[in-house]
């Protein structure tokens, strides 16, 4: 493994500061399941890594007046064992438990994991389909993003040199909401997803019909991404069998899938159209 | 690059390190403590073959950076068993139902398990089974491993 | 047999207790006083020229102590044709083909070495299809033979041609026949351990190499040879095993980076380790061996099959190791899977560019049985007889001398179909369920022996302590499935001590006899007998022994009575109980008389006969070792690839019920029930133990495992895209264990390490049939499969 010094700063302007001095040979580390990976394959070649283990204010799960706050260090195995996000947003429980392993989950960070920007990101699409909104802090001062808004590319984000991701904001969903995500996969475990679908539907108060829905897809673009189409197709109408699978369709036709040795664009576009109608059945279930 | 000092609990001692800080805990542990137990089976994180207990949770050691060990406890394979050299159950078990075959599995699979019953003594089959996804074997097809497990968890039960 | 108190019994691995404590060395921990760490360079090219090697700036990096080229090191020829050099010289033909190797004081610093040789290649067209391979004027892989004969086609001289009966006559003779097309593709053996080996000369140039081999004798002797050719005539090898973390068939060969360690070692004078990582394991280490087959198989209007016919094309790969051997055991399902008069089967083995492939556990039956049994079960369908029917019809039977002129003697291939049928409740669920479905398989594989060489022989030498301690120098190895406890048991067993009386020291060539390899599934097998052997022997000397000493032993009791109570008379004994060692016994580390096994005054602890055997003062005193060299009277195959070469065979059947969902294409195991004929269970949980670890995988062999090479390369060489199965996908596993009593077998035991996995893979096929009606006969079968299949389905309706 290529030789490199290891910083531990205790504050935030630490961290930064630290950053600024070292510049493009430096790289933050939370978990270090995909820092160490990345080094170990010779993908990345930081001479300094600055880890954010030990700064403070990062590792909290709040759930105040209907916003959840979760701090970028926040482990998976947290997210997993937690018995709030457990009862109010199963989705990402959906996520997380099927995120690696055991081992992996104690360490590797939902922060980190979003950083990494690959569309595979199992963290990401459920937060996506919430809505959620990033805040980070740089040198340049604090600022929010969207999620949607914040990765680029395939493996890229938004976030400016020096920037770190601190905390993730679900903003207050709209009443009877219900979200699911099913990551699909070959084996039952240590697996990259497939594809990834996130479905949240937010119901009008007879219940019955969509005010509002989002589905988040993971592994079918460059990026994650929202299925917008297929969301307009939902919104406003009775939620049943057949809007679902209209929606479905739209969302396997405005997809990006691409062939890779982990699936072919045929097969994902396929298994979208299935997961949004089975995860919007979850999502409704979930909703009443 | 010099070398870094991180001191933390080893299988009960406390100890100090003196080592590059690029190295990893896997690494730390096997060649500067020379505890050849946990085992590079990948160097990735993705077959569960170096997984260590560090403050009560499994962690695959493989790629878990040394300087962030400063201060935490840490248990490998070599810990499990009483300083006297009496089995823990796990171990135990695991010979008693042929939970283990070539054995370089073996110590992961065991440190995953012992989190497992130290965090939860009377784990369901899926429990058991989710503990350990993270832990490859070819040889057991985890049928005997399963079994070496639950029979651990009704002797822990019956020692108290 | 009277009752026995090992054999049979599930007695725990506690003499393994080393793996669960850490203690245990594999080749991973091994380190020797001033060892190297070797480190390989593998080629950028499918196939290219190399225009030069420029090691000149690795050498003089700090810390590197050797770095050789195809340039600097002997050209001898290695490998099963001998068909490669270990550093390749002027052409590379495939992805992995070692071109340089450097010896470091570190593993970072080896590494860093290999990023600073320098070779200039000027690429060739490659071929990567074997039917492409096979046409005229396609890119020749070898341009010269072995001799340096020009060659003019890719497709390997090699005698794979079965002919027995009359094909033709046969197929008119149906009243039904099918006709299918079946490939199956590599498959990585991902044992847990990686590959690796330490070499180490001492001043004399002998080598000692610390290894991981499943046979150390020929491993021995393949080194030997090459030393002969290196300069090194003469000298000694001594092989010797660590503990071995998995094999599966990737320890048969010697691989080309043994003998790039040895290159390395004799070098730098200082013991060198290479040692593959994970990346390495996938891409340089050759797998399974993948086929593709066309097979005819008909039956007359009763169900009786009348011919099989197949032909088999294998993508040779690069170079030659045990993979295109295989076919020498696919004509065992092909000639000898249940009774069929006429067969025909041929092998067609092709050079191309893509990775060469090895022995991996079935070694080719798998494979086979995959396109007999999917097959057959094509054939019951089209005759409208019940699958199971169809094989209970044709089941081979005890007495049977098969077209391969295998001796079948006991079978219980009936027994384990009927028992697997049961078990799925066959009759309620076939044909029966939408979305579900069941399906079986069986197998035939060698069970006691197999003689692959002139000599199929394995030794064994135990001596005995003054204490009763029992060392065996056993010349099997071990790789994990239980052999230490099994063969403690038969020798407890047969000598009459415990097992915990028992050490073993495994595959040592400086210490053991010789055995042709612990593969065929023949160590219990073969090391249950020799130790039976030795042990009659062991066990007389020792009642030799008994009779001259006990009468002293007994005098000298007697003689302390008197001391303590003057008053005590000696009793009259009767000392023709014990006046010949064929009235004597041991059991429970007790020798006593037969006639009178309780006997108050002849029943003695063996250690205080072995003593009074040892410590004689006066005349000669005696030391117990026995040694026993088993090879049974089996036959090689003959120039028509027929001969019994296993003294008996293991039957199998695996039924399995599925569920799909066709939405997905996922394929959930309901439940497998694997019943098999093991002769006897010498340690029924550790037979299970290797029952349960074949049909996962042969689960993954059927539905989640495949390299992806592409264009020769291996595209996911790693645990996360390589599906191998995990704690998480749950397959409900009932071994059935069914026991015949093999006459010929160790308390009648037979093989079971891989007649497990034989039949997984078509009982899955045949279920996923009987479940949504479409058969994919490309394995592993995918969702992505399944849906295709699906859909076509759909619309041809």
């Amino acid at each position: 493994m290529n030789k490199f010094d290891y910083l531990i700063p205790t504050s935030i302007q630490e961290a930064i500061s630290l950053h600024e001095s070292h510049g493009e040979q430096s790289n933050y580390i939370a978990g270090g399941t995909d820092v160490m990976v990345k080094i170990k394959q010779g993908k990345i070649n930081p001479l300094v890594l600055i880890s954010l283990t030990r700064l403070k204010g990062l590792d909290h799960i709040i759930y105040e007046k209907g916003e959840l706050r979760i701090g970028a260090m926040v482990t998976h195995r947290m997210l997993e064992l937690s018995p709030v996000i457990r009862k109010e947003f199963p989705i990402l429980i959906d996520a997380v438990e099927n995120i690696g392993s055991v081992q992996v989950r104690n360490v590797a960070t939902i922060g980190g994991n979003i950083v990494n920007g690959v569309p595979s990101a199992d963290g990401a699409i459920p937060l996506l389909t919430l809505g959620a909104q990033v805040r980070t802090v740089g040198p340049e001062g604090e600022r929010t993003v969207a999620l949607e808004d914040f990765f680029v590319g395939a493996g890229k984000t938004c976030l400016k040199s020096g920037e770190i991701l601190s905390e993730f904001v679900v903003p207050e969903l709209p009443a009877h909401s219900g979200a699911a995500y099913w990551k699909h996969t070959r084996r039952g475990a240590m697996e990259l997803a497939i594809l990834g679908v996130g479905v949240l539907i937010s119901l009008k108060d007879d219940m019955k019909t969509c005010a509002e829905a989002r589905i988040g897809l993971g592994v079918l673009a460059p990026t994650p991404m929202r299925a917008k189409k297929a969301e307009a197709i939902l919104k406003g109408k009775k939620v049943d069998e057949e809007t679902l699978k209209e929606a479905g369709s739209t969302a396997a036709q405005e997809c990006k899938a691409r062939d890779s040795i982990r699936g072919k664009a045929w097969y994902r576009r396929g298994m979208v159209e299935l997961f949004v109608r089975r995860m919007g059945t979850v999502a409704m279930e979930r909703a009443s | 690059m010099k070398n870094i000092s991180v001191t933390f609990t080893l299988n009960g001692d406390l100890v100090t390190a003196e080592v590059p800080p690029n190295w990893t805990l896997l690494k730390t542990l096997r060649e500067y403590f020379e505890l050849t137990g946990p085992k590079e089976g990948c160097g990735v994180g993705e077959c569960g073959a170096c997984t260590v207990i560090m403050d009560g949770d499994a962690i695959n050691s493989c790629i878990y950076p040394i300087p962030e060990v400063e201060g935490k406890t840490v248990t490998t394979i070599e810990g499990v068993a009483d300083k006297d050299g009496t089995l823990h159950p796990l171990q135990k078990a695991f010979l008693e139902n042929n939970g283990v075959q070539c054995g370089f599995c073996t110590s992961g699979m065991i440190m995953s398990a012992k989190a497992l019953l130290d965090q939860n003594s009377e784990p369901t089959e899926d429990q058991i089974r989710t503990s350990i996804a993270g832990n490859l074997c070819r040889c057991t097809g985890y049928v005997q491993i399963v079994d070496s497990i639950e029979k651990a968890a009704e002797m822990i039960k019956e020692k108290k | 047999m009277s009752d026995l108190l090992y054999v049979g019994k599930n007695v725990p691995r506690t003499i393994e207790v080393d793996k669960v404590t850490g203690r245990a060395i594999y080749i991973n921990d091994l380190k020797r006083p001033g060892m190297l760490y070797g480190k390989i360079l593998y080629s950028k090219y499918a196939h290219a020229r190399i225009k030069n090697v420029d090691i000149s700036k690795a050498e003089k990096l700090p810390g590197v102590r050797a770095v050789l080229s195809g340039y600097n090191i002997p050209d001898v020829r290695v490998g099963f044709l001998k068909d490669q050099t270990v550093l390749k010289k002027g052409i590379v033909r495939q992805f992995r083909d070692e071109v340089a190797a450097v010896a470091a004081i570190s593993e970072e610093i080896a590494e860093e070495a290999l990023g600073l040789i320098e070779v200039e290649y000027e690429e060739l067209p490659a071929v990567f299809d074997p039917i492409e391979a096979m046409k005229e004027g396609a890119t020749l892989v070898h341009e010269v033979d072995v001799r340096g004969k020009p060659v003019t086609s890719n497709i390997i001289p090699l005698p794979w041609k079965f002919k027995a009966g009359d094909i033709e006559q046969g197929q008119k003779d149906s009243a039904y026949v099918v006709k299918d097309s079946l490939t199956t593709t590599w498959i990585n053996q991902c044992c847990m351990g990686t590959s690796g080996c330490v070499a180490e000369f001492d001043m004399n140039n002998n080598l000692t190499l610390y290894n991981q081999t499943n046979v150390p004798f020929l491993d021995k002797q393949r080194i030997v040879e090459y030393f002969a050719g290196i300069g090194l005539k003469g000298q000694n090898v001594r092989v010797v095993n660590v503990t071995v973390g998995g094999s599966f068939g990737t320890k048969l060969d010697t691989d080309i980076y043994e003998f790039i360690s040895i290159q390395l070692a004799l070098k730098t004078r200082k013991p060198v380790k290479v040692l593959f990582n994970r990346e390495e394991e996938f891409q340089a280490l050759p797998p399974r061996q993948p086929a593709r087959f066309t097979i005819e198989q008909g039956c007359d209007k009763e169900g009786r099959l009348t011919f099989r016919k197949s032909e088999a094309i294998l993508d040779n790969g690069a170079y030659t190791s045990w993979g295109v051997t295989t076919p020498s055991v696919m004509m065992m399902p092909m000639s000898s899977l249940y009774r069929v008069p006429n067969v025909s089967f041929e092998a067609t083995c092709v050079y191309t560019n893509n990775i060469y492939c090895q022995a991996m556990r079935g070694y080719g039956n798998p494979q086979a049985t995959f396109a007999v049994e999917v097959s057959m079960d094509r054939l019951a369908e089209k005759a409208g007889i019940d699958p199971a029917e169809l094989r209970l019809i044709n089941s081979n039977q005890s007495g049977d001398i098969t077209p391969m002129r295998l001796k079948i003697t006991s079978c219980g291939l009936e027994e384990c179909i009927n028992s697997v049928k049961k078990k799925l409740d066959w009759g309620g669920k076939k044909k029966k369920q939408k979305s579900r479905g069941v399906g079986m398989a069986s197998l035939i594989h060698v069970a006691g022996g197999a003689r692959v060489y002139l000599s199929d022989g394995h030794g064994m030498m135990i001596k005995i302590d003054q204490n009763g301690h029992v060392d065996v120098l056993e010349s099997g190895t071990d790789q994990g499935q239980g052999s230490p406890t099994v063969i403690s048991q038969i020798i407890a067993e047969a000598l009459g001590f415990k097992p915990e009386d028992i050490s073993l020291t495994f595959g040592d060539t400086g210490l053991c006899l010789w055995d042709a390899g612990t593969h065929a599934s023949r160590h219990t097998f073969m090391a249950g007998n020799a130790a039976i052997r030795a042990c009659e022997k062991a066990k007389r000397q020792i009642l030799e022994i008994a009779v001259e000493k006990i009468p002293g032993l007994i005098k000298g009791n007697f003689k302390r009575k008197k001391r303590k109570d003057p008053d005590f008379v000696e009793p009259d004994l009767d000392y023709n109980l014990i006046s010949g060692p064929e009235k004597l016994d041991i059991r429970d580390r007790m020798v006593f008389p037969k006639a009178a096994p309780d006997h108050p005054y002849f029943k003695f602890e063996v250690s205080d006969i072995l003593r009074s055997g040892l410590h004689v003062g006066v005349g000669e005193s005696k030391v117990v070792v026995a040694d026993a060299f088993y090879d049974p009277p089996t036959e090689n195959l003959d120039r028509e690839m027929k001969g019994n070469l296993s003294l008996t065979y293991a039957f199998g059947a695996t039924g399995v019920e599925v569920e799909v969902d066709e939405e997905t294409g996922k394929v959930k195991i309901l439940n497998l029930f694997a019943a098999h004929d093991v002769g006897k269970a010498i340690n029924p949980t550790l037979v299970k133990g290797q029952i349960y670890g074949a049909a996962y995988m042969g689960a993954g062999y059927a539905l989640t495992e495949e390299m992806l090479v592409e264009n020769g390369r291996v595209m996911n060489p790693n645990f996360r895209d390589y599906k191998m199965l995990t704690a998480k996908d749950i397959i409900p596993v009932d071994p059935i264990l069914i026991e015949t009593d093999e006459k010929d077998g160790p308390f009648g035991a037979k093989g079971i390490g891989e007649p497990g996995l034989v039949p997984t893979a078509p009982a899955i096929a045949n279920a996923i049939y009987d479940a949504i009606g479409v058969r994919i006969n490309d394995l592993p079968i995918t969702p992505e499969k399944i849906i295709t299949a699906l859909k076509e389905k759909k619309k041809q309706n």
